[in-house]
């Protein structure tokens, strides 16, 4: 279903995920979270820029454990869990901070 | 009937094959693989019982091969399978089934379960039956090279900060390479410690060694599926990729079903035999430690125990090394009971970590693992060889709130390297 942003649409995949990650810009972010009635805190941006980021260089979603440990060497240890993560983002640190950065959809091993 | 339906009970006839239809005609129903699969002890539901997870494709035998199952179908009271099997069966062969191996071990008659799911598990993917993640999961496989949408850009992320963590190169498509090392998707992007490990061991002991840029997944993810094609695709890669280097071996990697993908079944898949030795990296460390290339040092007193990934033990064969290499490092070593060869598996093999379906009862699935690590004395330190794993040891225990930290047997060992 695609999302009104600003007077823009953009294109999802069936589970709300981009379609084209080179169209993001922050209101997407915005709009999501207003839609899963959540408020977006400087806490959630940083995960947030994070992602994009590690995304920039690796050209892939990062797992929750290296999120974990990244949040953990930046903003200290004891936000370096899935606890907190979790607070912050309830349907899960790696798919729903995924989704409103515009990434796809983090997978596991198979 | 369904065109659906058709072609799946199509699918279930294709693969039966004389040892499958034997298996059926041999099995005494005992129900000792009940108590051999961790779903099924402890769930404590009779469903999980492994033999019955084949229960679609005992109907098409029993209709098809049996003589009173015959004559049943004939006058019409022997049940064919329906619309309604494939897709209760679909959960309990895909989501409670890791293909751990541990049942076909125990069953008396000898039949290998594990090896009747997978034919089955393949006959549901031509029909079109299968967990969502698991089919996106294959097709990017295919297409990008890598479950887990791993690239060649992301391996060369991972190098970038591996060398700059260890101050060493990485040799990338050097041809005549003694040996060629494969990393799993999940050790590219989440354990680049596994790389750093192997780096300094490989750069200690003096092992010419390379990565190839065509070919450096190991994971398989159409044997995974149940997809041999698909399977067949993976394999080439690697071999293709050893060719063209000249290497003389190729490193399987911490990883349990990379192992057996390209060490077992790999030339079956592709029909020939390879140019090349596959090894182990845990055969291949434990083979230099004893030739004398690797000297380790330093003895940790810290307890710890061994989680034998099952298609590195049990299926793949590799039980005595990782406790020599253990042995070689720790002073307090101690086994799980059901250690080796029996060992119980972490409820995310086989696919089901990838497959979110499955989540509930895979957890309820590590309560095994749980009891096994309850009987130790003071251990909290797990060390394995396989980065899934890994991950579900670490989801498992903080799921139950336990503390123990989970580490890699190769990056153990690299840091028991003498200097």
């Amino acid at each position: 279903m695609p999302i009104e942003v600003n007077g823009k649409t953009f294109e999802t995949d069936e589970e709300g995920y981009l379609a084209n990650i080179n169209e993001w810009e922050p209101g997407v972010a915005e709009v999501m979270a207003k839609e899963d009635e959540l408020e977006l805190t400087d806490e959630h941006w940083d995960i947030i820029n994070f992602l994009r980021e590690y995304y920039e260089e690796y050209q892939i979603a990062p797992a929750v454990r290296v999120l974990t440990k990244a949040v953990s060497k930046k903003l200290g240890k004891e936000k370096g869990n899935s606890k907190y993560l979790y607070g912050l983002f309830p349907y899960g640190p790696g798919k729903q901070a995924c989704r409103y950065a515009g990434l796809p959809k983090p997978t596991g091993c198979v | 009937m369904s065109e659906r339906l058709e072609k799946g009970i199509q699918a279930l006839r294709d693969k039966m094959d004389a040892r499958i239809a034997s298996y059926f005609s041999s099995c005494v129903h005992c129900g000792l693989c009940a108590e051999a699969c961790l779903f099924a002890t402890e769930s404590q539901d009779p469903i999980y019982t492994p033999i019955y997870k084949l229960e679609p494709m005992r109907k098409v035998w029993s209709r098809e091969y049996s003589f009173w199952g015959k004559l049943g179908a004939m006058i019409g009271v022997t049940d064919n399978v329906t619309e309604e099997d494939f897709a209760n069966w679909e959960t309990l062969v895909y989501d409670s089934c890791t293909m751990c191996g541990r049942c076909s071990m125990v069953c008396p008659v000898g039949i290998d379960i594990t090896y009747m799911i997978r034919k089955e598990r393949e006959a549901f993917v031509a029909a079109g039956y299968t967990p969502e993640g698991l089919q996106a999961a294959t097709e990017r496989a295919i297409n990008i090279g890598s479950p887990m949408g791993v690239t060649l850009k992301t391996l060369q992320a991972t190098i970038r900060s591996v060398e700059k963590e260890t101050g060493l190169t990485i040799p990338m498509d050097v041809a005549g390479a003694d040996y060629m090392a494969l990393f799993s998707s999940m050790e590219i992007v989440n354990f680049e410690e596994y790389i750093a490990g192997l780096a300094r061991i490989f750069k200690a002991a003096g092992v010419s060694w390379t990565v190839s840029s065509k070919g450096f997944e190991a994971t398989n993810s159409g044997i995974q599926i149940g997809d041999p094609e698909a399977a067949k695709t993976i394999v080439e890669r690697v071999v293709s990729a050893a060719e063209e280097l000249g290497v003389k071996s190729v490193i399987s990697p911490e990883c349990g079903h990379a192992f057996m993908a390209i060490r077992w079944e790999g030339p079956n898949l592709i029909g020939r035999q390879y140019p090349f030795k596959v090894i182990h990296i845990l055969e291949l460390l434990s083979e230099l430690h004893e030739n004398g290339s690797l000297q380790l040092e330093g003895m940790t007193d810290t307890p710890l125990t061994y989680h034998d990934p099952c298609q590195i033990s049990r299926r793949g064969g590799v039980i005595q090394q990782p406790r020599d290499l253990l042995n070689s490092v720790a002073s307090n070593f101690q086994e799980m009971s059901d250690g080796g060869d029996m060992n119980w598996c972490c409820g995310g093999g086989g696919g089901v970590s990838a497959n979110e379906r499955a989540d509930e009862i895979r957890l309820q699935a590590f309560n095994i693992k749980k009891k096994q690590l309850a009987e130790l004395d003071g251990v909290e330190t797990i060390v394995t060889a396989c980065a899934n794993c890994r991950l579900m040891l670490e989801d498992g225990l903080e799921h139950y709130e336990l503390s123990h930290e989970v580490t890699g047997l190769t990056e153990l060992i690299a840091e028991h390297i003498k200097q």
